[in-house]
């Protein structure tokens, strides 16, 4: 007894595989049938993809953008994975479309076959809540923002909007229950929904046969016949390849499905929805109040009861499309219509170059939080909290509250601070005119008898003043001969009548002993009014106790910082 | 025009038709199924979890007696995946006086498979509640189906405070080696 016959003997897998592909195609195999088999592959595909999607994703509105992140940027060829799994979900919508038209062509909706119809209009719906309930897992600012209409639409529903709103939601706003919800509906129910369905489809679809091509006599289609394996189930397979060699082929090209930016509430963000939803998008423009969501909720509602009701529409016994011209034409008039309102829509998007520019911040923006999720992680409060990794990000947000304003722009009160600051350029033009606007010449001081002469030197002798100043810094290429040589200076010239230049001893002027150090500016920005410092001429409010020592050394840190950048190195900060 | 095959099937065609199936199939089997494959075993040999490399401040030694006491140890910064995290914990040290006046760090985990082990106060052991395996406070392997001592944790005495460098030992065998 061999092996097959063993197994045969306990299972019957011979009769069983014999069944299952053995059975005749009437008329003949052909390649118009092929459709139904590519969206099985697909479908398999997909459930493929989505649980390989699973083993790193995680449906939490903390995680779900980092770990998607995490997949596209890090995983070994997760940006593949999820690009087939993002790219089959158009590939499946058409594939179903043009699963339709065969169908459609071929009147096969008709006796007997109406229950494998509308089950197959169902599984189209199905297929449609898939690409929604998926579109937000990522959490990224598409996916938020086209979901946020999305559930807005439902929110409008009749009698009851706020509840199913808040039902499919999960709550009064997005959140965790929203994207556990979602991920259930789309990993779970959804799924088994299919599931069911797709079984049912195909063993009605089993139950019929393929409807053959019009015009043809049941002795003829008997003669033409051919066994569904190998011969229809190679074009199958052909077919099967074309598409997966497409969707791969689309995947590469696009470099996968990419990630926008995380989900920012606080954002404007031009939220589109997938290509095969722009239809229904563009349709909202056209209408308001009452009659937007009659549209919204009766568009697909209609479209869905038209192909229900085809098979009632369209009950000749005739398949000819000639004799069906009626219900080809409704059909033919819906796909025109579907087409022209998403031409419209991305004609509208492509004309737009106020957009065009919005879209390219978007995508700027959500390159620099991939690579900072990449370099630094996403911190524990959740995605759009991966900004502030980035390097002097507390600073430059401790600036904008607390210091822009008097060192910065027009209407500041004291010296500019920026680019440059502390550098040999900047402190020989302090020296030079302390006084200046750039300088000290918007403070009360510079108005007083105090403030600051113009250093009367030049030339070699102020290059070395103004290297003992910048060896002050703690700079690593200061040229120590001609800062001992500004020491010597120092003390020939009226600048000790004002200004220690050791310890911290107090003078009329400010201790110049570490200036521009991390350490001197942390002490510095807390408390001008020290006594080694401004003392009681100090016109800069204390911050000492406002930002704490950890804030203060951040500012500092940041100043240093400014002394050897760029303007155009601060800039590239925001890339 | 309908070939003279559809009428009579050959037989050399029917078995062309069923290898190139296979083919086919099995090929865009395998196009998904080996990046399928590196993608799944992407986290084998990677360190996903990752904290700082610095010894963490554990407990002050004035605190320590004879007895060990079971300070967690929590790391500064932590990298999980997708997510930096602060002050997490990574695991427990039982640290005590040893009766050299040093001071002592044995990781709570036991070395059999990895539950943590409690100190027994009246038997002056330790015992892991698990599968029964008990050590003396100084670490050494007692009994029990572990095949090793409890592991120390290295650690330094700055300023009086007990530093210890977090170490997660590979559970299980005779020898000791950083998971």
């Amino acid at each position: 007894m061999s092996l097959g016959d063993w197994f045969n003997e306990r299972t019957g897998h011979r009769r069983a595989l014999h069944v299952a592909l053995e059975e005749p195609v009437l008329g003949g195999a052909s390649f118009v049938y092929v459709m139904g088999s590519v969206l099985l592959f697909l479908l398999v595909l997909q459930a493929t993809t989505g649980a390989l999607l699973a083993f790193y994703y995680s449906p939490s509105a903390t995680d779900a953008w980092g770990s998607v992140a995490y997949i596209e940027d890090q995983v070994t060829l997760g940006w593949f994975i999820r690009g087939l799994h993002h790219h089959g979900a158009s590939a499946m919508v058409i594939a179903v479309g043009l699963h339709m038209l065969q169908v459609i062509v071929y009147g096969a909706y008709k006796r007997p076959r109406e229950v494998t119809w509308w089950i197959g209009v169902m599984l189209l719906g199905l297929i449609l809540a898939f690409a929604l309930t998926g579109y937000l897992l990522p959490w990224d600012q598409t996916g938020y923002w086209a979901t946020k209409v999305a559930t807005g639409i439902a929110g409008e529903t009749p009698v009851a909007g706020q509840e199913v709103q808040a039902a499919l939601q999960g709550g009064n706003e997005y959140g965790n229950l929203t994207l556990t919800r979602f991920y259930a509906l789309h990993v779970f129910v959804l799924p088994a929904l299919t599931f069911g369905l797709v079984a049912a489809h195909v063993l009605l679809f089993r139950k019929h046969g393929a409807t053959p091509r019009w015009g043809r006599s049941d002795a003829e289609l008997a003669r033409t016949a051919q066994p569904f394996w190998p011969d229809q189930l190679f074009r199958d397979i052909v077919a099967m390849v074309v598409a997966f060699v497409a969707l791969v082929a689309w995947t590469v090209h696009t470099g996968g499905a990419g990630l926008d930016a995380p989900a920012d509430p606080s954002s404007n963000f031009d939220a589109r929805p997938e290509w095969y939803f722009r239809a229904l998008f563009q349709m909202l423009k056209y209408f308001s109040g009452p009659m937007e969501t009659v549209v919204a909720l009766g568009a697909p509602v209609l479209a869905g009861g038209v192909l229900f009701a085809l098979p009632f529409l369209d009950r000749g016994a005739d398949r000819s499309p000639r004799r069906r011209l009626l219900a080809l034409g409704i059909v033919l008039a819906g796909f025109a219509a579907t087409g022209l309102l998403t031409f419209i829509s991305f004609q509208a998007d492509a004309s737009d170059p106020a957009l065009a520019e919005r879209e390219a911040a978007a995508e700027k923006l959500a390159a620099r939080a991939r690579r900072l999720a990449k370099a630094n992680g996403v911190p524990a409060a959740g995605g759009t909290a991966v900004y502030a990794t980035a390097p002097f990000h507390r600073a430059r947000v401790l600036w904008a509250q607390h210091c822009e304003s008097c060192h910065e722009g027009d209407d500041r009160k004291g010296p500019l601070i920026g680019p440059g600051y502390n550098d040999r350029a900047w402190i020989r033009g302090m020296l030079t005119d302390p006084s200046g606007d750039a300088y000290f010449g918007r403070t009360k001081l510079a108005k007083s008898e105090e403030a600051m002469p113009a250093a009367e030197v030049t030339g070699a002798e102020l290059d070395a003043l103004v290297e003992m100043v910048y060896a002050e810094t703690g700079a690593s290429d200061v040229d120590a001969k001609l800062a001992a040589r500004g020491v010597e200076l120092f003390s020939e010239q009226p600048c000790g009548d004002c200004h220690e230049r050791t310890g911290d001893a107090s003078s009329s002027g400010p201790n110049l002993a570490g200036r521009g150090t991390v350490a001197y500016l942390k002490s510095f920005i807390g408390d001008t009014g020290q006594a080694r410092f401004f003392g009681e001429k100090h016109e800069m409010p204390r911050m000492v106790e406002e930002l704490g020592p950890d804030d203060l050394q951040r500012l500092a840190e940041w100043i240093v910082w400014l002394r050897t950048a760029t303007p155009a190195d601060v800039e590239r900060l925001d890339d | 025009m309908a070939d003279a095959d559809d009428d009579e099937p050959s037989p050399d065609r029917r078995r062309f038709l069923k290898v190139a199936t296979c083919a086919l199939g099995g090929g865009v089997g395998v196009a998904v199924g080996a990046p399928a494959v590196s993608y799944l075993l992407h986290p084998v040999g990677r360190r996903t979890v990752t904290a700082a490399a610095e010894p963490i401040d554990a407990v002050a030694v004035a605190d320590l007696g004879a007895d060990p006491v079971r300070v967690p140890l929590r790391a500064r910064a932590l990298r999980d995946a997708w997510t930096a995290a602060n002050d997490v914990p990574l695991g427990a040290a039982w640290v005590r006086r040893d009766e050299k006046g040093g001071v002592q760090a044995l990781s709570s985990v036991c070395p059999h498979l990895g539950c943590a082990v409690a100190f027994n106060k009246p038997t002056g052991d330790f015992r892991c509640p698990c599968h029964d395996s008990s050590f003396a406070v100084s670490g050494e392997y007692r009994h029990g189906p572990a095949e090793r001592g409890l592991d120390p944790l290295p650690l330094e005495v700055k300023d009086g405070r007990v530093l210890i460098t977090w170490v997660r030992y590979r559970v299980g065998g005779s020898s000791r080696e950083p998971a």
